[in-house]
């Protein structure tokens, strides 16, 4: 460090206070405020009593809780296979030398990822809307009548129905991210493998894949840490219903902190998620360092 | 060159049967991105021309175009007050360009120091700011209506703009560190030895420079600001205070089957970003790469 950036300790300090204080006061207080009333039962009004650790014994036999957990983890499988695999079959297709309008498809398969989840759920409620949506109009204009029907009512596929939405939004933005980091590579590889014989398939795994590598575990690790906060769209959507089929972890919690009023049981949902997710992340980080050093590939 | 002509030599030796192959590749490829693309603009024009037909052309056919184009339900929306449309839209754009300026504002500051000053506890405060990308959100929205209303600060004007700094931030810092990092310090050098003190070799030598990194997180931080929802969802209840995706979930409600109407609400208060992102696509683009990759 050099010597001439050596401000007074005062000037440092007056330029790094309001900044500090703001950010504490909005992110390090809640947390710890979250932790203390998950130890209450209090149902938002001025009675509070401490249980102690009861909130925690209940969350963790929660069956509502766990199955949202599993949903925000089906969310998070559905997004790496959808989004991220489209992305780089469509980043494939596009540097071909035989694909025009690259920089449509690029402005236009970004657009999504920049509108609000809110209203990306309306558009796919109006899509699914039994009388007047998209998709029953298109089922009967093909003279298939018999598959409409009302989409988000069905338990069976809900998850589907909104999953689809999210890797919908984002196949664009991973596409993008994707062909930013195949930009960085020498073509003359591709020409070379071309004229070796390797065919388009054998390109894409054995030349792009490990090449992209470090673009494609990005990708992954914004694919997991997303879709561990969804919420906006499904809020938009279903409310997590019909009954708690397409519940995930901050809707349910959401839900009993304010729309049931149960603050304290739903502080300690807040904790649960903050735990949940934190492990999730530095899980599937674990996994990709160990498979990456597994296979000896840099 | 040796490499072009054995190209060239490859090229020669395809026949009239590997060039029909070649053509029919070349067009299921274009067909197949060109779906993609469609489907992904598809929706805006769907609402775009539905939202000029009357509630009773749309609900007959949902698809044709409209023949007698109207603009009668923006005039609905935007002359009853009880919507909020205007009101809504005022309510996110000064939100969104409050944060926007003390994000890009503390990022810069913090970002420069930690990168810079040397002093105990600066790889601590870095990874405390670092920590903010990490946790949820969504686990701080029943506590943080707890502190704001018990502190008097939620339900004002500037209730959101407090969580959404906080929450930019990290990102900023991170991007303005590293930034920092990568440029050698002979300038600052040179303006201290002319006497130039640190503020004034921060705002006036240092900002310039860093300029583009700073466009970058506002790049990232509009749309993201914009399209907030949870904070603003537990913080605001007053609906004269609703941004403009929290209004929208209201129109649900108030509009229920009509949609012709919630379409025209959805696209006059998208319009800032649709706007912004088609007239700007390359530098937003480029910049929000930048934010997702760094980051």
């Amino acid at each position: 460090m050099l010597k001439s950036i050596k401000p007074k300790a005062s000037t440092v300090i007056a330029y790094l206070a309001i900044p500090f204080v703001w950010y504490v006061f909005s992110v390090f207080v809640p947390l710890i405020t979250a932790m203390f009333y998950s130890l209450f039962e209090w149902k938002g009004g001025p009675q509070k009593s401490f249980i102690g650790l009861e909130n925690y014994s209940k969350l963790i036999s929660d069956g509502t809780f766990w199955m949202s957990f599993g949903h925000n983890l089906f969310l998070v499988v559905a997004c790496i296979i959808g989004q991220i695999g489209l992305a780089f079959i469509f980043v494939l297709m596009i540097n071909s030398r035989l694909v025009k309008l690259k920089g449509i498809h690029r402005t236009f398969g970004f657009f999504p990822s920049t509108i609000s989840a809110v209203a990306l759920g309306f558009i796919w409620k109006m899509i699914y809307d039994n009388k007047r949506g998209v998709l029953n109009w298109f089922l009967t204009a093909i003279g298939r009548d018999d598959l409409t029907k009302v989409w988000l009512n069905d338990k069976s596929i809900i998850m589907l129905l909104v999953a689809i939405p999210l890797v919908w939004q984002f196949i664009g933005y991973y596409m993008v991210i994707l062909l930013s980091g195949i930009a960085a590579i020498d073509t003359e590889i591709f020409e070379v493998a071309e004229i070796d014989g390797a065919n388009a398939v054998q390109r894409a795994i054995y030349i792009v894949m490990p090449l992209l590598k470090n673009t494609l575990l990005v990708c992954v690790t914004l694919c997991v840490a997303g879709n561990m906060k969804a919420f906006d769209h499904i809020y938009t959507m279903t409310e997590g219903g019909p009954g708690t089929a397409s519940m995930v972890m901050a809707m349910y919690g959401y839900k009993i902190s304010f729309e049931q009023m149960n603050m304290g049981y739903g502080s300690a949902i807040s904790v649960g998620i903050f735990v949940v997710s934190l492990l999730v992340i530095a899980g599937s980080q674990a996994l990709i360092n160990f498979y990456t050093k597994d296979k000896g590939v840099d | 060159m040796a490499k072009n002509a054995v190209g060239i030599a490859g090229k020669k030796k395809s026949t009239a049967g590997e060039k029909a192959k070649k053509g029919i590749l070349a067009f299921i490829l274009n067909a197949i991105l060109i779906i993609f693309s469609a489907t992904c603009i598809f929706p805006l024009i769907w609402m775009f021309y539905s939202s000029l037909k009357p509630k009773r052309v749309f609900n007959a056919d949902i698809i044709g175009l409209p023949k007698e184009p109207t603009l009668v339900n923006y005039q609905k929306i935007t002359s009853n007050a009880d919507y909020h449309i205007w009101q809504s839209m005022g309510n996110s754009a000064r939100t969104t360009i409050l944060s926007l300026f003390f994000i890009v504002l503390f990022g810069f500051i913090v970002g420069y120091i930690l990168a810079r000053v040397q002093f105990k506890g600066n790889r601590a405060l870095y990874v405390m700011f670092l920590m903010g990308m990490l946790i949820p959100v969504h686990s701080l929205l029943v506590p943080i209506y707890v502190v704001f209303n018990n502190t008097g600060l939620g339900n004002q004007w500037f209730t959101l703009i407090i969580p959404y700094v906080a929450f930019g931030l990290p990102i900023a810092v991170f991007l303005v560190e590293s930034f920092i990092k990568s440029i050698p310090t002979e300038m600052e050098q040179a303006a201290a030895i002319d006497g130039s003190s640190f503020s004034r070799t921060l705002f006036s030598i240092i900002l310039p420079i860093t300029r583009p990194m700073l466009v970058t997180i506002t790049i990232i931080q509009t749309f993201s600001c914009w399209n907030e929802f949870s904070f603003a969802l537990v913080l605001m209840q007053d609906v004269r205070l609703q941004t403009v995706p929290l209004a929208m979930t209201m129109f649900k409600g108030q509009f229920a089957s009509d949609y012709p109407k919630i379409m025209s609400a959805m696209l006059l208060t998208m319009s800032p970003i649709v706007v912004l992102y088609f007239v700007f696509s390359k530098e937003i683009i480029k910049g929000m790469v930048a934010g997702a990759v760094k980051g």
